[in-house]
C-alpha cells in the first residue's frame, strides 16, 4: 500500500529554536495514526508543514502522491488546534464557504452542509450566526468544515481539547466513521488516553525529534509488563516478608488494595507468577500493563536524562 | 481563481451587508449637505450678537459723531446684515441658493426678513458727550459694576481725526480710541471699529467736498463670471465650483480608499484573532487569501466611489453645473483609484496580518495615515501652481502620486501627457512592489501570535519569507 504522507529529513527552526529536527515519517494510506508528545514538542509545526502552511528549512514532503500539499489541498481535511469560525456569519453559510474553498460546487456545498448539520444534531442552527452557538456546537461545526469536502486525508490537531465527555465521544465516533470509510487519519494529542483508544499506530515526538514510531501492540510488547499486582487469600500473612525471599521478585510495595511486585532483572513472567502463586495462595494475581502515558513519561524522562548527560559532557 | 473569487465574495457581502456600512454611507453625504445648507445661515448668525446697552461717543473733532450714530442704529445693522447675506448668496451655486432661500424673491419676503433681522441686531443707545470730556470720569463709569446704565463702550474720536494738526502732514491724521467694559462681545467690538473707521473716512471726505459714494463706486470693479471657450462653445464657469472640484475628487478617492482599507484591516485582524485563518490557509494559499480580500474590498470601495461620485454628479446636474465634469476625468479617476486602492489595501492587509488586535495596529497605521493626509495638506500649493516643481515631483512619488495627479488633472491647468503616463507607470510598479512585500508580511504574520511586531521585525519577515 502506498503512503499518504512521507516525510524525509524534515527540519524547521524559528529563530534560535529548532522546532522540528530530522523528522522521517511514513503514514500508510487508510491508517489511523496518533501523533503524541508534550506541549511544544513540534507536533503542530510538523502538521503545518505537512499542510504547506509552513515550509521546512530542509527535507522533503510527499502528501497523497504530490510533492506538496498545495497540489492536493482539496483532498485534505484539516482541523487546526487554534480553530475559529466567522462570528458574524450564519452557520450554514460558513460551512458552504469552507466547502467551496475546498472545491465543492455551490449547490452541492449547500446540500452537504444541511446534511452534516442534521447528522450531528444541529439541524436547526443553520440559520443562526456562529457566535450564537455554544462552544461545543462550534467545535462540531469546525469538524464538519474539515470533512465537508470528503477528504482522503484528515489531519486533526488536538481535536479533543476543550470538549466535554459527551462531545468527546461524539467526535470520536465521527473520526472512527471517517476512518471506516477508508480516510487516512492523523491526529495529534497530548492526552495519551485518547490515542490509546483510537489508534493502532503511535508516533511520539519530543523536543522536535521522533522518539517512537510503532504499532500500539509493538509498543506494548516492548514495554512488557514487569510488575504484578497481588492480593493473598489470607490477609493476615506478612506478604512483604514472604515474597521478598523469592529470587524473581526484586521489590514489594503496598498498594491501596494488595501489593505491587516488581520483577528482578532477568526473571521471566511465567517463572515469577508461578513462584508467587506457589509461595502464597493468590486471591488475585495480575499483570500491570504500562499505559501509553507510562511509556511516554518513561521516554520523556529518559530524554531529559540524556540531554542532561550531553550537557555535562559539553561542560567537561 | 474560483477560490479567490469566493473569498472576495465573502469579504464583499460580509462588509456591505451590515448596518454599519449602510449608515456610514449615508452619514457623509448627509453631513456635507447639511454643511452646504447651513453655511449662509451660519455666516448670518456670526455677525448677530443680540446686545442692548449704551455706547458713549466723545467726538473731539466734532465732525464724526453724526455719521457714527447713523452707522450704529439697529436699521443700519439689519441692512448690512442682509447685504452680506446677498453677497454670500451670490457666490453660492444657483441650486444651493434656491434651496437655501426657497422662493423668497418677493418683496414681501425681503421686508419680512428685514423685520426679522431688526429683532436680532444690537439695540444701541448712543450717548454723546461734549468734546473734551474728562476720559477718567468715563473710565470710572465703565468700571462701576453697580451702575445699571453702565455703558458698553466709550468711543473717543481724536481732535485731529479729520484735519491734521497745524504743521502735521496728511498721513499723520489722528484716529480714535475704543474703551470697553469687561465682557463685551467681540462681534460688537468689530462693529464699533468698522463704524468708527467708516464714519471717520466719510467725515474726512465730506470735509474735503469729496463724494463718498462716487469714490466707493470708483473703487469697485465688477467680478465677472468666467466664460470657458472651447470647441463645444462657451460655458459659464462657476468659480467656486471650479476651485472646489480638485478637492472634491481628492476627497472622493480618499474616502473610498480609506473606508475600504479600514474594512480590510479589521476583517484581517478578525480572521487572525478568531483563528479562522488557519482553517482558511489549509484551503487556499496566503496569496489567494490576500488577493481575494483585496478584490472583495475593491468592490466595496468601488461601490462607495460610485455612490458618492454618482451623488456628486447628480448634485451638479441639479445645480446646472454638470459641465465641469469631463468624462475623461472620470476615467482618470477610475485608474488612479485602482492604483491608490491596491497599494493602500495591500498595506492595510499586511498591517492587519501583523498585529493581534486593532489597538496594536495604531503604531503601524500612523505613518500610513500621515502619507494619506499629505496630499490634503498639499492641496493649496498644488492647486495654486498645478504644474510647479512641488506638484510635478509629488505626482511621481508613490503612494502620494495618484492623489496629487487627481488634484492636478481636475485643476484648471492639466499636467502634460508624459507626466500622466509616467505617474501611471510608476503607480503600477508601486502596486506590484507593495503587493509583493505585503504578501510576505501577510504570510508570516497570519500565524504569528504574541508580541506585535515593529518595523524592524516586518523588514525581517519580508527578507525571510
Amino acid at each position: 500500500m502506498s503512503n499518504a504522507i512521507e516525510l524525509r529529513g524534515l527540519n524547521k527552526s524559528f529563530g534560535q529554536k529548532q522546532a522540528v529536527r530530522d523528522m522521517n515519517l511514513d503514514i500508510p494510506q487508510g491508517a489511523m495514526v496518533g501523533f503524541i508528545g508534550p506541549n511544544g514538542a513540534g507536533k503542530s509545526t510538523t502538521l503545518r508543514m505537512v499542510l504547506s502552511i509552513l515550509f521546512p528549512d530542509s527535507g522533503d514532503i510527499r502528501v497523497l502522491g504530490n510533492d506538496s500539499a498545495l497540489k492536493a489541498k482539496d483532498r485534505i481535511g484539516y482541523l487546526p488546534e487554534e480553530r475559529g469560525v466567522y462570528r458574524k456569519m450564519k452557520v450554514s453559510a460558513f460551512l458552504q464557504h469552507m466547502a467551496i474553498l475546498k472545491g465543492v460546487d455551490r449547490r452541492e456545498a449547500r446540500r452537504r452542509a444541511e446534511d452534516w448539520l442534521g447528522r450531528v444534531g444541529l439541524g436547526d442552527v443553520g440559520g443562526k450566526r456562529c457566535e450564537e452557538l455554544s462552544k461545543g456546537m462550534q467545535q462540531k461545526v469546525q469538524f464538519i468544515s474539515s470533512v465537508i469536502h470528503e477528504p482522503e486525508l484528515l489531519i486533526l490537531d488536538e481535536p479533543f481539547s476543550g470538549l466535554d465527555p459527551v462531545n468527546m465521544r461524539l467526535l470520536r465516533d465521527l473520526i472512527q466513521q471517517q476512518h471506516a470509510k477508508g480516510v487516512t487519519v492523523l491526529f495529534s494529542t497530548h492526552v495519551m488516553f485518547q490515542a490509546e483508544q483510537l489508534c493502532q499506530h503511535i508516533v511520539m515526538i519530543n523536543n522536535g525529534s521522533k522518539v517512537l514510531d510503532d504499532p500500539l501492540s509493538a509498543i506494548r510488547a516492548r514495554h512488557a509488563p514487569r510488575t504484578l499486582r497481588f492480593e493473598p487469600i489470607d490477609r493476615a500473612v506478612d506478604v512483604a516478608a514472604s515474597l521478598a525471599t523469592l529470587p524473581q521478585i526484586a521489590d514489594v510495595e503496598a498498594m491501596d488494595e494488595g501489593w505491587q511486585l516488581s520483577l528482578s532483572d532477568g526473571a521471566s513472567l511465567e517463572a515469577a507468577t508461578q513462584a508467587v502463586a506457589a509461595c502464597l495462595a493468590p486471591a488475585k494475581l495480575e499483570l500491570i500493563r504500562p499505559t501509553l502515558e507510562d511509556v511516554f513519561i518513561d521516554i520523556v524522562s529518559e530524554g531529559n536524562v540524556d540531554s542532561r548527560g550531553a550537557q555535562a559532557e559539553v561542560a567537561a | 481563481m474560483n477560490k479567490t473569487l469566493q473569498i472576495a465574495w465573502r469579504e464583499f457581502t460580509a462588509t456591505v451587508m451590515t448596518k454599519g456600512f449602510l449608515i456610514g454611507m449615508l452619514v457623509l453625504p448627509l453631513m456635507m449637505g447639511l454643511v452646504v445648507l447651513l453655511i449662509p445661515w451660519i455666516i448670518n448668525m456670526q455677525k448677530a450678537p443680540h446686545v442692548e446697552g449704551t455706547v458713549v461717543i466723545v467726538d473731539d473733532s466734532g465732525l464724526v459723531a453724526d455719521g457714527l450714530r447713523d452707522y450704529l442704529t439697529p436699521e443700519a445693522f439689519a441692512k448690512r446684515r442682509l447685504d452680506l447675506k446677498d453677497r454670500v448668496d451670490e457666490i453660492m451655486p444657483p441650486g444651493v441658493r434656491g434651496m437655501a432661500a426657497g422662493n423668497a424673491q418677493a418683496d414681501a419676503m425681503i421686508q419680512q426678513q428685514l423685520e426679522q433681522a431688526l429683532g436680532m441686531v444690537p439695540q444701541l443707545r448712543i450717548e454723546t458727550q461734549a468734546a473734551g470730556s474728562d476720559m477718567d470720569v468715563l473710565k470710572a463709569r465703565l468700571r462701576d459694576e453697580a451702575d445699571e446704565a453702565r455703558p458698553l463702550a466709550v468711543l473717543h474720536v481724536a481732535d485731529d481725526a479729520v484735519w491734521p494738526d497745524e504743521g502735521a502732514a496728511i498721513d499723520e491724521l489722528g484716529g480714535y480710541e475704543l474703551l470697553t467694559r469687561k465682557g463685551v462681545d467681540d462681534r460688537l467690538i468689530d462693529s464699533l471699529q468698522d463704524g468708527s473707521r467708516n464714519a471717520i473716512i466719510a467725515a474726512r471726505m465730506n470735509a474735503r467736498d469729496l463724494d463718498a459714494g462716487e469714490i466707493r463706486a470708483l473703487n469697485r470693479v465688477a467680478h465677472p463670471a468666467i466664460q470657458r471657450v472651447d470647441a463645444g462653445g462657451e460655458t459659464a464657469v462657476n468659480e467656486i465650483a471650479r476651485k472646489l472640484m480638485p478637492m472634491a475628487f481628492l476627497m472622493l478617492i480618499f474616502i473610498s480608499v480609506m473606508t475600504a482599507g479600514q474594512y480590510l484591516m479589521t476583517s484581517t485582524i478578525e480572521e487572525k484573532s478568531s483563528r479562522v485563518v488557519e482553517v482558511l490557509l489549509a484551503a487556499v494559499s496566503p496569496m489567494q487569501l490576500m488577493g481575494g480580500k483585496i478584490l472583495g474590498q475593491l468592490a466595496v470601495g468601488s461601490v462607495t466611489l460610485a455612490v458618492y461620485a454618482g451623488l456628486g454628479i447628480l448634485a451638479l446636474v441639479t445645480l446646472a453645473s454638470a459641465g465641469f465634469v469631463d468624462p475623461l476625468m472620470l476615467l482618470w479617476l477610475a485608474i488612479y483609484f485602482l492604483i491608490a486602492f491596491i497599494t493602500m489595501a495591500a498595506l492595510m492587509a499586511a498591517i492587519g496580518a501583523a498585529v493581534n488586535e486593532l489597538r496594536e495596529a495604531q503604531a503601524l497605521l500612523t505613518p500610513v495615515m500621515l502619507t494619506m493626509v499629505l496630499p490634503m495638506m498639499l492641496w493649496q500649493p498644488i492647486s495654486r501652481d498645478p504644474n510647479g516643481t512641488l506638484a510635478t515631483v509629488a505626482s511621481l512619488i508613490p503612494p502620494v502620486s495618484p492623489f496629487v495627479m487627481i488634484l492636478r488633472l481636475s485643476s484648471s491647468v492639466p499636467p502634460p501627457a508624459w507626466q500622466i503616463a509616467a505617474s501611471i507607470a510608476i503607480g503600477i510598479a508601486a502596486v506590484f512592489a507593495t503587493v509583493w512585500m505585503a504578501g510576505k508580511i501577510f504570510r508570516v504574520g497570519l500565524l504569528m501570535h504574541g508580541k506585535p511586531p515593529n518595523f524592524a521585525t516586518l523588514v525581517r519577515w519580508i527578507r525571510m519569507a
